[in-house]
């Protein structure tokens, strides 16, 4: 039983020695990595690193991770001779990230010396933008930063989801970094669509020829105003009565017929001796006829005047209250605003 | 009658709206054609003669109280141009006052001139005047009926044996016109004088139409 227990023993040993490798970390890799580089121990380093830059999923590295164990590893495969292997590490390094610059304290001057070379003749692009914009007036843009690895001649446009370019934002060197802005308008200048779109940085070479490209993914949304309600109609309660009913119209007939019996009977009463003329009779005629059209009209209803006047005025100022409604309604419906989400760039074709 | 008490009345008026510290607030005018007829009765016999008058009107009114001129001037004639004729013409100053909305109170003097080609009969007339104004229709189209009578306090004439008094009346409509400043009036309008002992009594009747602007 000796014998076999001690070869169990010695087998749970082996696989508690090998178990730590297998469960490290992609971070921890990288960490040991660095050790080695830091150690010289550059084939195990070598290793190492790529075997820490090669995990995907979940257990990747992070973004700053991994350029720092792709600069760590193309500075060990310069020191194990492989200067080709390492410029590859140093040109993916700057596809990753544009910008990135070799720290002159951590690292030999012929390490920075090659990072320098490979820098200067990748044509590496990167685009960043607002995550979030919102168009609402006219001179609102979205604002975009593409940065280059080294000056190069780029082509900045917007294509639609199905490639159609919508519009050119720049076309021109850029040595380091340029700033640029979308109005989110077509070429012709109408608004765009909701919708997908795909900010595209094209990279040329010395021979126009374009040799990578990135693109930031933009979400657009157009954003309508709500529109105002019209102000509530006037309500009846808030008007006066604009007629009172009508009288029995008893009172004009009888004043009518009164003046007409005083013209005619005025000459008896006053002036007996005026024999009273005939044409009288027509200012009598009239007076009784303007009786009766007073008795007709008193029986209609009758027109207040000052409550249609202060009605009218009410009325006036609900119309003006309406048009100013309307009109703001107007212009919000002609300003139609844009709500632009920007995603992270990611290679489009090229290396 | 006496001038004393044609004073005294138009005194009350005046007391009863004084005319301090009002300033006046608007003035409106008024012209007018008259279809007139003058009779004259004296013991067994008399005249009559008709013609057209035309006349002008103009008052200011002090808040209730209002100060309105008058002239007229017309020629009367026996009859198409013939026979005997006289121009008549006509002048008057009224103060007025409202003591309620529909009753209009004035005084003040009327005086009135014959003018025959034997002499001007010239009558001076202190009277007093009550009006009473009320609406038939409104307000689409206003129409107004008046009646006014007068009675003389004083009274005087140029002639023997003197006056023994004067009095009159008016009666008739108004109507306004919606949204504007215009009106026309028709009425008919009478008065009488006397002479002392009844030597003589005239008449002058007429009926009148007005055209006017502002006031109504």
């Amino acid at each position: 039983m000796r014998p076999t227990a001690a070869l169990l023993g010695l087998l749970a040993l082996a696989a508690s020695w090998g178990r730590p490798a297998l469960a490290q970390t992609p971070a921890e890799q990288l960490a040991r990595g660095v050790r080695s580089y830091q150690n010289l121990d550059f084939d195990n380093a070598a290793a190492t690193l790529r075997a820490a830059l090669a995990r995907t999923g979940p257990a990747a590295l992070s973004d700053t991770e991994q350029a720092r164990g792709l600069v760590y590893l193309g500075a060990t495969e310069l020191y194990r001779g492989r200067r080709d292997s390492a410029a590859a590490a140093f040109g993916r390094l700057l596809f990753r990230d544009p910008r990135y610059r070799v720290d002159q304290l951590l690292f030999p001057p012929e390490v920075t010396g090659l990072f320098q070379q490979v820098r200067i003749t990748t044509r590496a692009a990167a685009v960043v933008a607002t995550p979030l914009t919102q168009l609402r007036r006219a001179g609102d843009h979205l604002v975009v930063w593409v940065y280059t690895a080294s000056s190069q001649p780029v082509n900045v446009a917007v294509l639609r989801a199905n490639g159609v370019p919508l519009r050119s934002l720049y076309q021109g060197e850029v040595a380091d970094s340029l700033q640029i802005s979308w109005d989110g308008r077509a070429a012709d200048g109408s608004l765009a669509d909701s919708g997908r779109y795909l900010l595209r940085v094209d990279s040329r070479g010395d021979d126009g020829r374009v040799v990578r490209s990135v693109g930031l993914r933009l979400d657009v949304m157009q954003v309508r105003r709500d529109t105002l309600p019209l102000p509530l109609p006037l309500a009846d309660s808030l008007l006066s009565p604009e007629f009172r009913p009508g009288s029995s119209g008893r009172r004009g007939l009888m004043t009518g017929l009164a003046a007409a019996t005083a013209v005619v009977v005025l000459p008896s009463v006053l002036a007996s001796k005026a024999g009273g003329m005939s044409e009288r009779f027509v200012v009598a005629l009239a007076l009784g006829t303007a009786g009766l059209y007073g008795f007709q009209v008193q029986r209609r209803p009758q027109p207040i005047p000052e409550n249609i006047a202060a009605n009218q005025a009410l009325r006036l100022a609900w119309q003006r209250q309406a048009d100013s409604v309307s009109a703001e309604n107007a212009a919000r419906r002609r300003n139609i605003g844009l709500t632009i989400r920007a995603g992270v760039w990611r290679p489009v074709a090229g290396q | 009658m006496s001038a004393r008490v044609a004073a005294l009345a138009l005194a009350c008026i005046l007391v009863a709206r004084p005319l301090a510290a009002q300033g006046p607030r608007f003035v409106d005018v008024e012209a007018d054609l008259s279809r007139a007829r003058f009779r004259s009765a004296v013991p067994g016999g008399g005249e009559a003669l008709s013609g057209l008058v035309l006349g002008v009107r103009a008052r200011t009114s002090f808040r209730a109280v209002s100060l309105e001129a008058s002239y007229a001037q017309g020629r009367l004639s026996a009859g198409e141009g013939s026979g005997p004729s006289r121009s008549v013409v006509d002048g008057s100053l009224f103060v007025s006052t409202l003591p309620v909305p529909w009753l209009t109170l004035k005084a003040g003097p009327q005086l009135r001139a014959y003018v025959a080609p034997g002499g001007t009969e010239r009558w001076v007339m202190w009277e007093f005047r009550a009006r009473a104004e009320t609406p038939i229709a409104s307000p689409a189209l206003s129409l107004r009926a008046h009646v006014e009578v007068w009675a003389a306090l004083v009274s005087s004439v140029n002639a023997d044996p003197g006056a023994a008094g004067a009095r009159g009346g008016q009666a008739g409509m108004v109507m306004g016109l919606p949204r504007s400043p215009l009106w026309l009036r028709l009425s008919y309008a009478v008065d009488q004088v006397k002479m002392k002992d009844n030597a003589r009594t005239e008449a002058l009747e007429a009926v009148v139409l007005t055209i006017g602007l502002g006031g109504r």
